[in-house]
């Protein structure tokens, strides 16, 4: 199936048919809502509360597919290469939008010329945990006794935001310590509560049950100021200045969508971040909301891609 | 007693109008999703996600995991009827019980199966009911090491599964297990074995594989010759086991409750293990060894009781510590955090009522699943007097949707019709295979843990034997090894064969 | 029992799998091996291609000079022809056409396999197949498939 035959088939169906509805109040059907990771996840999470949300704002069901893959390269991809209707739209995130551009070789798609920004909805805390039988409380000790003693870091995985969060913090705090990847979050987490890896950079939300009952000891968030639900838990940058990473989800459609339809579809995001109920989840989910227009959105992508780039320069390096 | 007044809790909560609604539909629905061939619970569950949104979080919970165990149970079904395993536990099910079926045991097959699985998860779930504390934190013991000790086991136990040549049998794990090594790298992220495809990057599909390998090479296997005779026995002579097979069964289902109950709790793969194991232990214990692989009802009733069990039990670490164990664990805690609850080990006291509910309502469940599938049984068997040039166009319309239906990838669809060519080539030259779908599943663990235990002893290869459960697991493993392969069993072994051969 | 003196199934078996260990071992030789302390990506899949093509050449070895007991049999060409095309004309369509006529063709496709299907009943049968999975996975379970692709002038 070429894209070409695909985009004439396409024309000639919308010159038949389509043309005459063209100005009919955008959305008139339901809208597909790719989330490029497999159900269940963080992103998963935060894409069906909003989808489901903002399925009710715009009076139009939005449907969830979950298109999981080479680290969220293939849903970004489908939605890169779907028709620019307005009717399939992407859940982006620090993955697919500036991890995986820039780690790539092959580049299944373009982060910025194949989509068209529509809101950047939440971010997402990263947290530096240990088990607590490692004899540190703060990152000062962390980095003291890396400096002293091999130590290792497990994360969800290789180029992963949370493996460059790693990186990151080993560049900037001057130390060397061994990167151990897994498949996701579950068994990475699994392995630092039984001690067999002792570090550990994971999403908030998903470590803040065992940072809670006291099975992990968080040392700091990587967020610049402190997270809402966390308020004891002190950043990085105080120790490390300048230290910042997040994960971020943002909406996107495919580059040449209408703008009737994102400024739609961007009013609808809006409308669903500020929903008390949606407020709660959030909070309850450590995320920090956002809610921008298509133009933040943008100049995010390009300060994400800017702030990485030497980051995943730098841990190739490191990691031959 | 506490555990009293915690069940009393949970059986309060779980038998609510409400929530026994929740568990009969998750059941049902499980059920039909897993008698469908090529659609597993990962697809169900993750489809129903946005629905369990609206409900409350306890019925949430119940009706996903209804849905969970319902699956088991269909699976079985179908690997049973059609030799189409939708899950790897259902695989071990297919080698006997697809047997039994031709033979025109199809019924006590399926009644042995569900008889068993009952059996299993009532056990189990008073396992995850007394032990869940305590039993998670011999899980977290369970480091890289242990784990590639653990599948080492899994590995040797494999040649079990083998009713011919154990050379090929062994040849067919290697193939399974480099087949499992397709897709991206986990520690350089380098692709390996994936001609370029970026759709691979993350493996070749499980369904695809075992959809392809077991069920197309099967039909394509009953189309070579449907002029000279009938697919599948029609003279199907009972139902229900008889007294003397029920006799039979009561071993092997005790014993793969107890291997079942013990792998679940594993997380990253010993679940998996579960069947497999259970299968190799009663291939040794039997007296008739040589019926295993043609229809032996203990190669059902043991690995369906282990599968079921493991089923239960994998529930353990999930609640206690929200580690999932597989991908549909990894659903329920997205369901979990959905709700705003935070997996973790605060869950048990501090939502006693869910946690105490979710696991009285495994038992509800089992219940039900029995109830419902012990009358449906003479329903399945009639299927088989369906045609079967009826039958099979109706199979592959639904593994289509099914294996589509997983990811939205067109590839996958493509390695199903690979893979069901190399399956039927595979077979043509009499190769089985349950060792290369074992060795598939097993092969991504092996290495990554492998790799993560060297890394982790900073090269040190005694790690795995300077670890107690580790160098316990190898001399198991070991012990194994020297059974199948000591002379004087080996010269029993290659008579039985050549007697059934000949 | 066969006149040959040779096991020609399990030759071609040892040779199918030593043919697959070339394969993936020429495959992994592209790979970075690294040492044993710090295994490269290529490292383990180089391991078991050895050993699969060891274990190929045994089986090779050992099928010569004995006979073989079990006939290979007739082969499925027609099943080939028609049940593998199957699943790659759903895959290749349901996007384009939408799941409705992929499905309706992809039945209709595997129904050729047998001898015994007549035109009518298998398009019988891929209408009620069609209506069934559409009622079932569409509307009943509400997978996120369109019925009717963009490549139909509706």
């Amino acid at each position: 199936m070429t894209s070409i035959t695909r985009r004439i088939l396409l024309g000639s169906a919308l010159a038949l048919g389509l043309a005459g509805t063209a100005a009919a109040e955008y959305p008139e059907r339901q809208i597909t809502l790719v989330i490029p990771f497999a159900a269940g996840g963080s992103t998963d999470v935060v894409g069906r509360i909003v989808a489901e949300r903002m399925g009710r704002e715009l009076g139009q069901q939005i449907v969830v597919q979950n298109v999981g893959g080479a680290g969220g390269s293939l849903g970004a991809q489908q939605v890169a290469q779907a028709d620019a209707d307005g009717y399939t739209i992407l859940m982006g995130t620090v993955a697919t939008h500036a991890l995986n551009p820039l780690i790539l070789t092959q580049k299944p798609y373009d982060p910025v010329a194949d989509f068209a920004p529509v809101s950047l909805l939440v971010l997402v805390p990263n947290v530096l945990a240990v088990n607590p039988e490692l004899p540190v409380n703060t990152v000062q000790e962390l980095i003291d006794l890396a400096k002293e003693q091999p130590l290792a870091y497990a994360s969800s995985g290789n180029g992963t935001p949370l493996h460059l969060s790693g990186e990151l913090f080993k560049s900037m705090a001057g130390v060397d310590i061994t990167h151990i990847p897994y498949k996701g979050s579950g068994p990475a987490l699994t392995d630092v509560l039984g001690n067999q890896v002792p570090i550990i950079f994971d999403n908030l939300p998903s470590a803040s049950g065992h940072i809670a009952s006291g099975k992990l000891r968080a040392l700091g968030v990587t967020t610049a100021e402190r997270a809402a639900s966390f308020p004891d838990i002190p950043t990085i940058a105080e120790t490390l200045p300048g230290y910042e990473t997040y994960t971020w989800n943002a909406l996107f459609a495919p580059a040449g969508t209408p703008p009737e339809a994102i400024e739609t579809l961007a009013a609808a995001a809006k409308a669903t971040m500020a929903d008390p109920a949606v407020v709660e989840r959030m909070a309850e989910f450590s995320a920090t909301i956002v809610a921008s227009g298509p133009d933040e959105l943008a100049a995010h992508v390009q300060a994400e891609m800017a702030k990485w780039e030497p980051v995943v320069k730098d841990a190739n390096v490191s990691l031959d | 007693m506490d555990l009293l007044s915690n069940l009393a809790l949970g059986f309060g909560v779980a038998s609510s109008l409400a929530n026994l609604a929740f568990c009969l539909i998750g059941v049902l629905l499980g059920t039909l999703i897993g008698v469908l061939p090529g659609i597993g619970a990962t697809a169900t569950i993750a489809m129903l996600l946005p629905i369990t949104f609206q409900l409350e979080p306890v019925s949430s919970l119940i009706m996903l995991a209804g849905i969970y165990y319902g699956a088991q149970y269909g699976g079985s079904t179908t690997a049973i009827l059609i030799n189409m395993p939708g899950e790897s536990s259902s695989a071990v099910t297919a080698i006997d019980g697809y047997q039994m079926a031709r033979q025109g045991r199809a019924g006590t097959a399926l009644a042995t199966a569900a008889i068993g699985s009952f059996f299993a998860g009532t056990v189990a779930t008073f396992l995850v009911a007394i032990f869940a504390p305590p039993l998670t934190a011999i899980a977290l013991k369970f480091g890289a090491a242990e784990y590639f000790s653990l599948m080492v086991m899994g590995l040797v136990m494999s040649v079990a599964l083998a009713h011919g040549s154990v050379l090929k049998a062994l040849a067919m794990v290697v193939l399974g297990l480099l087949l499992g090594m397709v897709g991206t790298d986990v520690y350089t992220g380098a692709p390996r074995f994936t001609m370029g495809i970026t759709q691979f990057a993350d493996g070749l599909n499980f369904v695809a594989v075992a959809v392809g390998v077991f069920g197309i090479a099967e039909i394509l296997r009953n189309l070579e010759d449907e002029h000279d005779r009938e697919v599948m026995t029609k003279n199907i002579s009972r139902l229900f086991p008889t007294r003397d097979e029920f006799r039979q069964m009561i071993a092997p289902v005790l014993r793969g409750t107890g291997i079942g109950s013990v792998l679940g709790i594993l997380p990253g793969g010993g679940a998996i293990l579960a069947s497999f194991a259970s299968y190799t232990v009663e291939k040794k214990l039997s007296k008739h060894p040589e019926e295993f692989g043609k229809g032996a009802l203990a190669g059902v009733a043991g690995p369906e009781s282990a599968n079921n069990a493991g089923a239960q039990t994998s529930f353990i670490p999930l609640l206690t510590l929200g580690i999932p164990a597989n991908p549909v664990m990894a659903l329920m805690i997205g369901a979990m955090i959905i709700q705003g609850i935070v997996p973790g080990p605060n869950v048990v006291s501090e939502q006693p009522a869910l946690f105490w509910g979710i696991v009285a309502s495994m038992w509800i469940g089992n219940l039900m699943l029995v109830v419902l599938n012990l009358p449906l049984i003479g329903l399945w068997v009639k299927l088989l007097t369906v045609p079967y040039y009826i039958l099979f166009p109706i199979i592959m319309a639904m593994c289509s949707i099914g294996v589509y239906s997983v990811n939205s990838n067109t590839y996958d669809l493509f390695a199903v019709a690979g893979f069901g060519l190399l399956g039927y080539v595979l077979s043509k030259l009499r190769c089985e295979p349950a060792p290369l779908l074992l060795g598939f599943v097993l092969g991504p663990l092996l290495e990554e843990n492998l790799r993560r235990a060297m890394i982790l002893s900073r090269g040190d290869p005694t790690t795995f034997v300077t670890r107690p459960i580790s160098a316990t697991l190898l001399v198991l493993s070991l012990a194994i090894l020297v059974l199948v392969f000591l002379p004087q069993i080996r010269k029993r072994r290659d008579e039985v064969f050549t007697e059934s051969d000949g | 029992m066969s006149t040959k003196p040779n096991d020609t199934t399990d030759i071609a078996a040892g040779l199918l799998f030593m043919a697959f260990a070339a394969f993936f071992g020429l495959q992994a030789t592209g790979l970075e091996m690294g040492t044993s302390l710090r295994m490269g990506p290529g490292y383990f899949p180089a391991v078991l291609s050895a050993v699969l093509f060891l274990l190929g050449a045994v089986i090779l070895f050992k099928a010569l000079g004995r006979p073989d007991d079990e006939p290979f049999g007739r082969i499925a060409w027609r099943g080939i022809l028609f049940i593998l095309p199957a699943p790659i004309f759903f895959g290749l369509t349901v996007r384009g056409l939408g799941f409705v006529p992929a499905l309706f063709i992809t039945t209709l496709i595997a129904s050729q396999a047998s001898v015994r299907m007549r035109p009518l009943s298998a398009l019988v049968l891929a209408i009620v197949v069609t209506i069934m999975s559409t009622l079932i996975f569409s509307y009943g379970l509400g997978l996120p498939f369109r019925r009717f692709g963009p490549w139909l002038p509706l």
